[in-house]
């Protein structure tokens, strides 16, 4: 059963080609990583799916809504959530209040402020922020930002979460402990979207890898097999990264 | 109830009871001015809501405060309404308008936001002095009222209401959307927030408060023309006010008011040359030194505010 399916989604700026054609199926309770060098597209996608830009042509479905035309608001409210690359706290709010906004706006919001915050201190305990809830978002750490942006997109209660480069910069003992975070959250029954150019996570996180270059999808299978596919080696392997590096 | 919002609100309606009282034992100079300090303490209450907690630099208040002001004169003199029904079309007008002119101005953001509300308030400056509704540019002369003391409650009204505004606009859903807003309004949108509506909610219970503000003022003068309503002073004073008390703070607009009117007035006694020079020094000292204003300066230091504190819990034992 689909939860998002892109027809041939396409993204022009200008002259360049960001997104060409891409076709994208993702299942309910899938966990599905994103991987493709710089400039390949990824974010792009995301923005797409999220409202926050148009797609110049194609089609994008979710859970049988068509999100064309949707405002990002709207996208957030159908149960799609998503964390940005670069963290974007609500700097001179707390940890808690960060956490409390989604909460308070998402379909079926908290009864009020006083449940929001109640609700956002159970979600900083389990991305281990509980200690720091009542910091302000502006003394967090780069670590700590990433796991107020997960809190942040958990409370909005998605079904569909994409992840832009959560593990980007982060210890390999880091990587692990996200790894094992994310495996519970898609153990609630939330569908994951992993952007990561952290391979090693990609791959022992993701029950499905595809493979964005030049803005085109050249694999699309299970890691085992997307990490052997000579394109995959040619386009993107060859001209690998020190593992960790963020891009 | 934190025991340090306990204390706030005990301070607060320990000055409204005083406020009440006031007129019974204070004479008539010191009624005046503290119907003016109100007066302005309910216009920085008011830009509070959208340039402190919201971030949006207005600088076209006083349009609000003009429709306020000609549409309490005109209903008045014309109509012949009395003066609480006229005022209460004033400030429903005001918030008409803001709900309109919010909808295409809130789109913009900064500075490019700030100049187009400085130019509908022009623009609307042209149009009262060229209707014929409005007395022109020869201004309209309102009925006299019959005792002076009600304006000083009037006025207390107003700034009570900017005061309990922005004391629960933070703690409700809508003050949350708004500091989300403020704070990365792309963020706010992806966690479901629609930003608009609640910008102009803002922005029109900020245009309330300035309409509402003009039909007493009006009323209260009994002459207005174009120029004295339709006038960026009212929007700069409460600019400095707010960001002299703390932006984004319940009660530092109107501690900013009383603050700024009284030096206003000593100053005034004291030169007049002084007292012109003093706004525009006071500005840049505050942007440099405390851009939060002394809400923020009294936090981080947390001299003078525990040392009350702890004075009133010793005095409790």
């Amino acid at each position: 059963m689909p939860l998002l399916r892109a027809g041939a989604v396409t993204k022009l700026f200008g002259r360049l080609v960001a997104v060409d054609r891409v076709d994208l199926v993702i299942d309910a309770g899938e966990i599905v990583g994103l991987i493709g060098p710089n400039g390949a597209g990824k974010t792009t996608l995301v923005n797409l799916i999220t409202g926050i830009e148009p797609p110049t042509s194609g089609t994008l479905v979710f859970d049988g809504t068509t999100l064309a035309g949707l405002r990002p608001a709207a996208i957030a409210r159908l149960g799609i959530a998503r964390t940005f690359q670069i963290a974007q706290p609500f700097r001179n709010m707390t940890v808690r209040q960060n956490v409390a906004v989604p909460a308070l706006f998402r379909a079926n919001p908290a009864a009020g402020v006083g449940q929001a915050l109640g609700e956002a201190g159970a979600i900083l305990d389990t991305v281990g922020l509980g200690p720091k809830r009542e910091f302000s978002a502006r003394a967090l750490t780069t670590p700590d930002l990433r796991r107020l942006e997960l809190a942040k997109a958990l409370a909005l209660r998605p079904r569909l979460l994409l992840l832009d480069e959560v593990m980007a910069g982060l210890t390999p003992a880091e990587v692990d402990a996200e790894i094992a975070m994310l495996r519970r959250v898609n153990a609630q029954g939330i569908t994951l979207l992993v952007i990561e150019h952290v391979l090693r996570a990609v791959m022992g996180l993701s029950h499905r890898v595809v493979v964005l270059h030049h803005g085109r999808k050249i694999a699309d299978g299970p890691p085992a097999r997307v990490v052997e596919d000579p394109g995959v080696i040619a386009a993107y392997l060859g001209n690998r990264r020190p593992a960790g590096r963020s891009g | 109830m934190t025991p340090r919002t306990f204390g706030l609100g005990a301070l607060a309606a320990a000055a409204l009871a005083v406020a009440v009282a006031f007129p019974v034992f204070a004479g008539g100079y010191y009624v005046r001015l503290a119907t003016g300090i109100f007066m302005f303490g309910a216009l920085a209450s008011a830009w509070n809501l959208i340039g402190g907690y919201t971030g949006y630099p207005d600088f076209g208040g006083a349009a609000f405060l003009g429709i306020g002001a000609y549409t309490t004169g005109i209903l008045m003199l014309r109509a012949h309404l009395p003066f609480a029904a006229a005022l209460l079309a004033g400030g429903a007008l005001a918030v008409l308008a803001a709900v309109g002119m919010g909808t295409l101005l809130l789109r913009l953001r900064g500075h490019y936001f700030a100049i187009a509300t400085l130019g509908f308030m022009l623009v609307l400056r042209q149009v009262a002095a060229n209707l014929p509704i409005t007395g022109g540019g020869s201004g309209m002369n309102l009925p006299i009222a019959s005792a002076f003391t009600p304006f000083y409650y009037w006025m207390l009204g107003t700034v009570v209401l900017g005061a309990l505004g922005g004391a629960i606009f933070p703690r409700s859903r809508a003050g949350y959307a708004i500091a989300a807003i403020r704070e990365n309004q792309d963020a706010a949108q992806v966690l479901g927030i629609e930003p608009l509506p609640y910008k102009i909610l803002a922005y029109a219970s900020n245009a309330l408060l300035f309409g509402a503000v003009g039909g007493i003022y009006a009323y209260w003068f009994t002459f207005i023309d174009p120029p004295t309503v339709f006038n960026i002073d009212f929007s700069i004073q409460a600019v400095v006010m707010t960001l002299l008390g703390g932006p984004g703070t319940a009660l530092g607009p109107v501690a900013g008011a009383i603050i700024l009117k009284i030096l206003d007035t000593i100053l005034t006694n004291i030169s007049l040359f002084l007292h012109n020079v003093f706004f525009g020094a006071l500005v840049c000292l505050l942007i440099i030194f405390a851009p939060r204003g002394l809400a923020e300066v009294l936090r981080r230091r947390g001299g003078i505010v525990r040392a009350i504190r702890a004075e009133l819990e010793d005095s409790r034992v």
